[in-house]
């Protein structure tokens, strides 16, 4: 059997999208279905047919990764499992306690996150382990029991279990499991030293009671997917997307679904990072624009990772790619608030009842009615045409707002427009500093529903002189899915100043842990995945002994254990942000890491086609902008020649989104059929 | 105002340069409190010292009516390249309130021009003094906490002052730290001028210059209308610091008029300045941002949208009196303002619940108490301090929903210690750290439960401090018939035979195996408890937080097994008077207003005044004794009495 196929899919609040690409990488069908969010896996089967319709043999396909948003939509929706928490005696608010600090302290009536685990059905279990991973007080297994038992007449289906300092010692947690899978066969259990054994007791409860938490869901799923797909003679093991833009079998995945939560995002930076790096860009800041807000993530030639993210209501330290939501989106509602001001956001309109123009009983002037105003939207062409939008009822309630704002309708639409970008600046330059990067050395990489037709106005407002569309920029994500390697993290907290260890102590711990890596990867491939090569990254959190934070140090591939040589990095990198080091003092290493990463075979010269063909006669429109009329060229991308160059304002119409280029840009397509906007001053 | 498109748009790029300028800061500061406690603070001011920009994301936010005109003024030959330093509370009005606070500023010129001034300040961990930190309370004069800085050009036209960097680093016990400190400041400068410059570039000096205007005059528009909701009335309140001189309580207090769209706060009847660092340098600034974060916190609550900028206190006049806690005169000592300024927002809260019945929420627990410990390792010889953990309380209950557990707004942005960390860190084992039982004020509403923090020693000779606990003695108050929260508490060897009560500690010796319990407040509960979803009230038991006593005597709630006992609770219920009581303010207060009522306490303020600074603190304490005593004999005491009994001890005294 000939298996060379790759499909990714990508399950999307609206769409489900599907892409295949062959055994050299390119891509032979591209697809969007609509989501089905009560049975996510419908769409999937949806995507199998119309791809069978398309005359793709689903037997051929080899690897099938995908994303889902199920783990996070049950965290955000709060309808995860029941689940008990099991926990060191003294520590039973370790979820209610938090780290204390309150989101926002200027609001009198503000709430502290609800707990996933209500306190009663939180117990403390008599066992104790020291910071040296010492036992202080053995496990004591009938109390434990009794403690489950308790839990399971409440009706908890999932159980987490964190003890304190089970980073050093696993062994109290892992016979608690034992323990309970032994007498509660059916409960869904997992330990916080098997999910992710760092030192913090708050943050690391929490990933374990996440994962409980959205556990069976996830596993249920996983199931019906693949016994599902096999009916369409899908015999290739599914994969799933992860938070670090790697892939894992889904197996693993239901259970480990916390490594999942912020998948989707990740896998349209991955989707991106492989863009740019065809297009031999290396500094890149995408700008995924959706109805709600646009997420930026910074790729300097790697994707950037973050240990400190945001799942819904609660932060997760275990390594994800990092993505932040800022602004404004397509959907977001403007208005004018007492003083006479306009506002845009943050509330929006969602998918239902959506803007006024999607004529399904939107009352409220968005973002997405400005653009259709102004001409930068066509009426006729939203979604292949497939969806006719009303600029008869986007003009009505902007008139109102102009009216209350004392100007014409199209002026409120601009004003919408920039206030929707001045918001986003507002976001994205003190997260720019905060990274210490200047965004002006990147290029804006947009993709989404409206990424594209926004990002050379935030390009403009920013400095950003460089703006990258790649083609079918509504089913990046599921690129991302098609192109992704396996990955994963592994952390080991050593909290040792350099001169308390042992030599060779170093490497034989990052030993351990690539160990740990390679197993895992073993065990991934056993499953059929081919991989093009292996290799593993270290890195280390290293401080100056008695200072509170520390610097995340990426080691030698080869001289990882040499303590001097890690010290040395850390020097440089503190001279890097700080301007000064102190060589002297002495160093503190917090936790080791290591990354595995087994490359996927693919050839790097994917080239995407547009999911569907649409032609349309070159014409030029009438647009308003920034309070003039102009006459934009309209055209889509196959008429674009590769290298031709036009001037803006050109509008280039896509099945999924529109490319607005304004004037002071002009534009180009790539071989790749990449629109590369420069500008031209 | 003129556009108010352009508004919209300024107010956002204005966010975006003192947030970014507070990035660079936070990626850049060294010390552990930007880090760790975000303490630190980027601003942009009107050429005049008004804040138009400060951040709300990052950084300390709750600074707006920091008074910078005095500091603008006492510099007055501006050049461009200038960046001024100065930590001194006394040399600039009150902008600087201690000394570990060092502020840069710099003018932002355009075509030989100031458009405006950028402002950062970063809490030095030690700018000097008697003790590491430079922050003692025991401090009773502002040269015990470290090196003034007057006003002075660090930078002149673009040269670095060698000489002044020199005499500032000598003088600190971290100097490396500090420079790296300034510098990070100054990279925040630097940034938000050139963000300034972008923002003239793009849409012209006029309407940047008017944008400012516009921004300071949107935020007062909106904050005006709220106060024009308020009924026009006069509110008195007060609350106390506890341990004070001759350990009596300190008062705060405050009038809060309000009329029509303007609020009037009359500090009259605050206790004298102490000989102790609690004073707050407010040099009676217009509101003074020491004086006002209540009263912004609530406007903000009420409209979210507000621009944060010092528009929103351009109608709150204050008047702190002299040589009061709120107005010292100079030496007085400052470094532990913290304490104070939490007091005065339960004050001016407490003031504006009289105006707005069901807007506030009751009082929290008031206080931030940093547990650290001190020992020397006994293997490496090496002396280490450590912080175990902030210990905080419960807020108060809102008008329509129970208090946060743990955490109180006043301190809001504390972040705790893992334990894990703090074990690794200390040779200590941190036997419960949770919420505490039974100590919410009851209400409709309940207040927050405090915190339960139980510490065991494990190493010989171990230091404990755990300075600035507070309301040990008088209970977070509820409002509208909800009930007090309970006082703060700490024990040594708890549950043991040599268990004993600590008090507020300052420093104590401790050897292996001794514990320490923190018990820390609740929040005051909010309206009457009888009137509480009995369903709330029995989940609050399932979990733990309230034992089926309290149930049904706080709440009348009787339960039977895992549910209500619905009859009991009916015969409960129905039998109970409704408490409609405003503020309940518990037993201690009650015991110590009887004697030490407003009137009397005024008398006392007003006597003192007839004697010089330096004899008041001596003679407040002991003309209080002296009542006191006379009170436990059955005299009547009545406030027209002080004047003589003060007399009399001066006289004692046998000075002149």
């Amino acid at each position: 059997m000939e298996q060379g196929y790759r499909l990714g899919i990508d399950i999307g609040g609206t769409f489900t999208d599907a892409m295949v690409a062959d055994a050299d990488g390119r891509v032979v069908a591209s697809l969007k279905t609509p989501s089905i969010p009560d049975a996510p896996e419908q769409a999937i089967f949806n995507a199998l047919e119309q791809l069978q319709k398309a005359s793709i043999n689903i037997a051929d396909i080899g690897l099938f990764v995908h994303g889902t948003t199920l783990g996070v939509n049950t965290l955000i929706e709060r309808n995860g499992a029941v689940t008990g928490l099991l926990v060191t005696e003294g520590f039973r608010d370790v979820l209610e306690i938090r780290r204390l600090r309150l989101e926002n302290t200027t609001n009198l009536y503000g709430d502290k996150a609800l707990p996933l685990v209500p306190r009663r059905l939180v117990k403390e279990i008599d066992e104790r382990c020291l910071a040296s991973g010492e036992v202080f007080r053995s496990l004591n297994e009938q109390q434990l029991l009794q403690s489950v038992e308790e839990l399971v007449q409440e009706g908890v289906t999932a159980i987490a279990i964190s003890f304190l300092h089970s980073y050093k010692n696993a062994g109290h947690e892992q016979l608690a499991e034992q323990l309970i899978k032994q007498h509660y066969p059916e409960l869904f259990v997992c330990t916080s030293s098997g999910v992710w054994p760092q030192q913090r007791e708050y943050e690391r409860t929490l990933a374990t009671v996440m994962n409980a938490y959205v556990g069976s869901q996830m596993g249920g799923y996983f199931q019906r997917l693949e016994q599902g797909v096999q009916q369409y003679g899908l015999t290739a093991k599914v994969l799933s997307t992860m938070s670090n833009g790697g892939i894992m079998s889904s197996t693993r995945a239901s259970s480990e679904p916390v490594k999942t939560l912020l998948s989707g995002p990740a896998s349209g930076v991955i989707g991106a990072t492989h863009v740019a790096r065809m297009a031999g860009l290396n500094q890149v800041v995408t700008f995924d624009m959706g109805g709600t807000s646009v997420d930026v993530a910074l790729i300097d030639g790697q994707p950037a990772y973050s240990v400190d993210n945001q799942v819904g209501d609660f932060p997760v330290i275990i390594p994800a790619i990092d993505v932040t939501a800022i602004g404004a989106g397509g959907g977001s509602i403007a208005w004018v608030d007492s003083a006479g001001v306009l506002k845009v956001g943050p509330r929006s309109v969602g998918a239902r009842p959506g803007p006024a123009c999607y004529n399904r009983g939107g009352t409220l002037p968005t973002t997405t009615d400005a653009y259709l105003h102004l001409g930068i939207l066509q009426a006729d062409r939203f979604l292949g045409g497939q969806m006719e939008l009303r600029p008869d009822l986007a003009q009505a309630v902007l008139e109102r707002l102009g009216e209350q704002l004392g100007m014409s309708s199209y002026a409120a639409a601009q004003a919408i427009l920039d206030v929707a970008t001045a918001n986003m600046y507002a976001q994205f330059t003190p997260l720019m500093a905060r990274k210490g990067v200047d965004p002006r050395d990147f290029t804006l990489l947009a993709y989404g529903g409206a990424g594209p037709m926004h990002a050379f106005l935030m390009a403009r407002e920013v400095g950003i002189r460089k703006v990258l569309i790649p083609p079918s920029p509504g089913t990046l994500c599921a690129m991302g899915c098609v192109v992704a390697d396996l990955r994963n993290d592994f952390v080991h907290s050593l909290n040792k100043v350099s001169d308390e260890l042992q030599p060779g102590e170093l490497g034989q711990w990052f030993e351990h842990l690539g160990e740990q890596g390679r197993r895992w990867i073993a065990e991934e491939t056993e499953q059929g995945i081919e991989l093009d090569h292996t290799y593993l990254m270290y890195s280390a959190d290293i401080r100056y002994e008695g200072q509170a934070f520390d610097l995340s140090v990426t080691l030698s591939s080869e001289a990882y254990g040499s303590i001097a040589d890690a010290e040395a990095r850390f020097h440089q990198q503190y001279e890097a942000v700080f301007g000064t080091s102190q060589p002297e003092s002495p160093v503190a290493f917090v936790n080791l890491r290591a990354t595995i990463i087994g490359v996927t075979r693919k050839s790097e010269t994917v080239v995407v086609p547009a999911p569907v063909k649409t032609n349309y006669e070159a014409e030029r429109r009438t647009i308003v902008f920034d309070g003039q009329e102009y006459q934009a060229f309209i055209t889509d991308r196959e008429q674009l020649n590769v290298g031709e160059m036009l001037s803006g304002p050109v509008i280039i119409n896509e099945y999924d989104t529109t490319v607005f280029v304004p004037p002071g840009y002009s534009l180009t397509k790539d071989r790749f059929g990449n629109i590369i906007g420069e500008a031209e001053l | 105002m003129t556009d108010k498109v352009f508004l919209e748009i300024f107010k956002n790029r204005v966010q975006a340069i003192v947030e970014e300028m507070a990035n660079v800061v936070l990626r850049t500061g060294f010390t552990a409190f930007v880090k760790e406690t975000g303490d630190f603070g980027t601003y942009l001011l009107t050429p005049a010292g008004e804040t138009f920009g400060s951040p709300l994301d990052t950084g300390y936010n709750l600074s707006l009516g920091i008074p910078a005109g005095e500091t603008i003024e006492a510099i007055g030959d501006w050049k461009e390249g200038d960046i001024v330093i100065t930590n001194d509370p006394y040399a600039t009005g009150g902008m600087a309130t201690h000394l570990p606070d060092v502020h840069l500023i710099k003018p932002f010129f355009h075509q030989g021009k100031i458009v405006a001034f950028g402002m950062c300040f970063v809490h030095s961990s030690d700018v000097g003094g008697k003790v590491p930190g430079s922050v003692s309370p025991t401090s009773y004069d502002i040269h015990m906490e470290g090196i003034r800085i007057a006003p002075v050009k660090l930078y002149d036209q673009g040269v670095l002052n060698e000489q002044v960097l020199r005499l500032f680093l000598d003088n600190s016990r971290i100097p490396d730290q500090n420079w790296g400190d300034l510098k990070a400041l100054m990279a925040a400068l630097h940034r938000g001028e050139l963000r300034l410059q972008e923002l003239i570039v793009r849409y012209g000096l006029d309407k940047v210059e008017q944008g400012i205007v516009d921004l300071l005059q949107y935020s007062e528009l909106k904050v005006r209308a709220i106060i024009r909701d308020i009924p026009d009335g006069s509110y008195d309140f007060w609350d106390y610091l506890e341990d004070g001189p001759g350990g009596y309580p300190i008062r705060l207090r405050c009038r809060m008029d309000i009329a029509g769209e303007e609020i009037f706060l009359d500090f009259d009847g605050s206790d004298p300045q102490v000989r102790a660092s609690f004073n707050i340098v407010t040099a009676n600034k217009q509101g003074h941002y020491m004086l006002v974060p209540a009263l912004i916190r609530y406007f903000r609550t009420v409209d979210p949208t507000i621009p944060w900028n010092s528009g929103m206190i351009r109608m709150v006049r204050n008047d702190a009196p002299p040589a009061t806690i709120l107005n010292p005169e100079p030496m007085a000592a400052v470094g532990a303002r913290a304490a104070t300024f939490i007091r005065v927002m339960d004050v001016l809260t407490g003031a504006m619940s009289k105006a707005q019945a069901d807007k506030l929420p009751a009082a929290g627990a008031g206080q931030a108490c940093i547990v650290m410990l001190a020992i020397t390792d006994p293997v490496t010889g090496r002396k280490k301090v450590g912080v175990i953990q902030p210990i905080c309380g419960g807020s108060g209950a809102r008008p329509m929903k129970d208090g946060i557990d743990g955490m109180d707004f006043a301190v809001g942005h504390l972040r705790n210690i893992p334990a894990e960390a703090v074990e690794a860190e200390m040779p200590i084992l941190i036997e419960r750290y949770g919420l505490r039982q039974d100590s919410a004020g009851a209400g409709k509403y309940r207040g927050g439960s405090g915190i339960d923090l139980k510490v065991k020693i494990l190493s010989p000779d171990t230091i404990m401090t755990a300075r600035n606990m507070e309301r040990m003695q008088f209970q977070p108050w509820g409002r509208l018939g909800g009930g007090v929260g309970q006082v703060g508490a700490a024990i040594q060897n708890a549950g043991t035979a040599e268990e004993r009560s600590l008090g507020r500690i300052d420093e104590l010796l401790l050897h292996p195996g001794d514990t320490v319990t923190f018990l820390s407040q609740g929040g005051g509960g909010y309206g009457d408890p009888f009137l509480r979803d009995p369903q709330e009230v029995l989940e609050d038991v399932r979990s733990g937080l309230l034992t089926e006593d309290a149930a049904e005597t706080l709440y009348g709630v009787a339960l039977a097994g895992q549910g209500i006992d619905e009859s009991a609770t009916a015969i409960l219920r129905n039998n109970h008077q409704e408490n409609m009581e405003d503020f309940s303010f518990g037993s201690k207060r009650e015991q110590f207003e009887q004697l030490w009522s407003d009137e009397m306490q005024r008398a006392v303020g007003q006597a003192l005044r007839q004697y010089p600074l330096a004899l008041r603190d001596y003679l407040k304490r002991r003309t209080m004794d002296k009542a006191e005593a006379l009170a436990q004999q059955g005299v009547q005491i009545a406030p027209d009495d002080i004047v003589k009994l003060m007399k009399d001890i001066k006289c004692q005294t046998g000075m002149h």
